[in-house]
């Protein structure tokens, strides 16, 4: 799948809807408001990553979901044969 | 709400970063410069080779964030950076290969250099359809921002000394100059409310005050003709001369109607239109345009600006640029509904009820990516066909005075009819629009980047004062305008011939519809010149200073 430059449109699709839905602008607040806290010279990008990956993954809206999951089952059956 | 940083000041680098830059300069990068590739939409990462996944020489995994080693180019994941850095002495900075950002590998954290952003940003643009790609790395023009910088002082500063004289002792109250009611000629509260807003937007009173609009020797008055420049002349004189009661506007009603005289009615106006209409009197009436060139004309002077459209072909990247001139900006309310068909199924945003419309969130929604439907596919010159494309606006040059229009008035033509919006719309006193030029605009597209883009216009202002809101109150057919004026720390309410000084809370609170901003420090140093007689022990500031009209 990543051969075929498949994945890189997946991600690209995926980047689209997640912006769309308000899941990005919900993960900036999430890392100002950690920012805020910690102090803006005490965080990196690193810490940032740590924190937000589980809230990020957890709060995927399900139609979105489902469409990728979709878009790849589909993808891995025209590839089968 | 998307906030961006308002002062793309570089970083200082880090010790790491510092080390590695004097020992290896430059080539690094360089060397890098090739595996560079970018897509449509902007994103540069590093790829090798096209088919070949890239992995952490670790542990082999490939789903977590994987960095390049400068040095050496090994490829590590974000657990393993550190013992990379271990086991070969000084390879502190690595690049993340999805983001083509630099990251140091001691400090565990991004890091920045211009350098290294001008070398990927030299590669995208390489990469890019050529002819308009909508991206000029030449220096900026300084010479013309600087010039217009220049004018603008001059309107100011220019015999500003000569207001002072023009202070009157009939003035009884302890209000600032230029402050008068003025009286309803009927249904005129749409005229009344500009006019109290462009009787303090500072330049613009300048000019007509200090005399730079000589009436004695217009042509057009002395044979016997309407002139639109000298009846606002007047308008000002009067306003101006200290006499505080209501001063009923006539002369300049009748001279405007016969401009617009597709508006000449005693029905209400929408005060938008009177204000674009007015501007445009102005105009006309005034010194010609060069046909090559900015209008010198006064309205344009204070008011214009240029917005930038950029439209960019989703399958090739290809962007169309084009510069349009702008009186003021007219904005759609934003709303917090996300545009995803799904509604049923919004887990992130419980209830639009609790989202409260922002002037920030308003310009952000303006300057956002717009994926332009499918029917209306742009023609893009690099693939020659139509395809699906991406506009997004932002702001080439801010004028002096902003003026910010909220399209509060839906018509549908279809249906043959209109409906106010009256959603409440939260908007701040100071406004930076930094991050909404197109300097900033442009620049993000293309990740987090320090590169100085378009001659990024650091020596102009971007911050505004507010000094003027016009609220709307009522329905389409039967509202009210009324005008919030912020003079001298105070902010003072203008109902028709009514003028009242009322607190801050109550001028947040109003529903605004169109807002005035000044460039900072051309609002400090008008309100230096308003002089204000001492206050008088018995003066109530509450009472109505007008009477009846």
């Amino acid at each position: 799948m990543i051969e075929s430059g498949e994945k890189e449109r997946l991600k690209e699709l995926l980047r689209e809807r997640l912006i769309e839905c308000g899941w990005r602008d919900e993960m900036k607040s999430l890392c100002r408001a950690y920012t805020r806290k910690k102090g803006r010279n005490n965080v990196t990008v690193d810490d940032l990553v740590h924190v937000i990956t589980p809230k990020g993954r957890a709060s995927v809206p399900d139609p979105v979901k489902a469409e990728l999951l979709q878009r790849i089952r589909s993808f891995l059956a025209s590839t089968a044969t | 709400m998307m906030s961006r940083n308002s002062m793309y000041t570089n970083p200082k680098p880090c010790k790491h970063l510092a080390d590695y830059k004097l020992r290896h300069g430059l080539s690094g990068y360089n060397l890098l410069q090739e595996q560079i590739r970018t897509t449509p939409s902007g994103k540069s990462s590093v790829k090798n080779h096209q088919t070949e996944i890239p992995r952490c020489c670790f542990c082999n995994g490939y789903q977590k964030r994987l960095y390049l080693c400068l040095i050496c180019s090994s490829i590590s994941c974000s657990s393993h950076t550190l013992l990379h850095s271990q086991c070969e002495n000084g390879h502190d900075i690595a690049v993340d290969i999805e983001r083509s950002e630099l990251y140091c590998v001691l400090c565990c954290d991004q890091v920045y250099d211009p350098d290294f952003d001008k070398i990927v940003m030299l590669k995208h643009l390489m990469d890019l359809p050529r002819s308009g790609n909508g991206v000029d790395v030449s220096a900026g023009r300084r010479s013309s921002k600087r010039r217009r910088l220049c004018s603008a002082l001059e309107l100011d500063l220019k015999k500003t000394k000569q207001l002072v004289s023009m202070r009157d002792l009939r003035a009884k109250s302890c209000y600032p100059l230029g402050l008068r009611g003025l009286n309803n000629l009927g249904s005129t509260c749409f005229m009344n409310s500009v006019l109290q807003a462009l009787l303090h937007a500072p330049p613009f009173r300048n000019y007509f005050l200090t005399g730079q609009r000589n009436h004695e020797v217009c042509r057009k008055r002395s044979s016997d003709r309407l002139c639109l420049l000298c009846d606002i002349y007047v308008f000002f004189s009067a306003v101006f001369s200290g006499d505080r009661t209501p001063y009923s506007p006539a002369q300049l009603l009748y001279s405007w109607w016969q401009h617009s005289a597709n508006l000449a009615s005693y029905e209400q106006q929408d005060a938008h239109e009177f204000f674009i209409s007015v501007l445009d009197g102005i105009h006309e009436n005034g010194v010609k345009a060069r046909n090559t060139g900015e209008c010198h004309c006064v309205a344009h002077r204070v008011f214009s600006g240029q917005l930038r459209s950029d439209v960019t072909c989703m399958s090739c990247g290809y962007t169309s640029t084009t510069y349009d001139p702008f009186m003021d900006i007219s904005l759609n309310l934003d709303t917090g509904n996300c545009p995803s068909t799904d509604l049923a199924n919004k887990s992130l945003k419980p209830s639009d009820n609790t989202y409260v419309s922002t002037l920030l969130g308003c310009l952000d929604l303006f300057t956002k990516p717009e994926k332009l439907g499918s029917d209306q596919k742009f023609f893009c010159e690099n693939c020659q066909e139509r395809q699906d494309s991406v506009k997004q606006m932002s702001i080439k040059r801010l004028p002096l005075v902003l003026c910010l229009h909220i399209k509060r008035f839906e018509h549908f033509p279809v249906r043959r009819m209109s409906r106010k919006i009256d959603r409440y719309m939260q908007f701040p006193f100071c406004l930076d629009m930094n991050p909404y030029l197109s300097s900033s605009v442009v620049r993000n597209r293309f990740g987090n980047r320090m590169f100085a883009f378009e001659g990024d216009e650091l020596d102009t202002s971007t911050e505004f004062e507010i000094f003027a809101v016009v609220t709307h109150s009522g329905t389409l057919d039967s509202g009210h305008y009324v005008t919030y004026l912020h003079l001298k720390d105070q902010w003072y309410k203008c109902d028709d011939a009514w003028i009242t000084a009322v607190e801050e809370e109550v001028v947040r609170a109003s529903q605004c519809y169109m807002l005035f901003y000044a460039q900072k420090m051309l609002y400090y140093k008008a309100n230096e010149d308003l002089v204000c007689q001492p206050v008088s022990p018995r003066a109530d500031p509450f009472l109505p200073i007008a009477g009846c009209c």
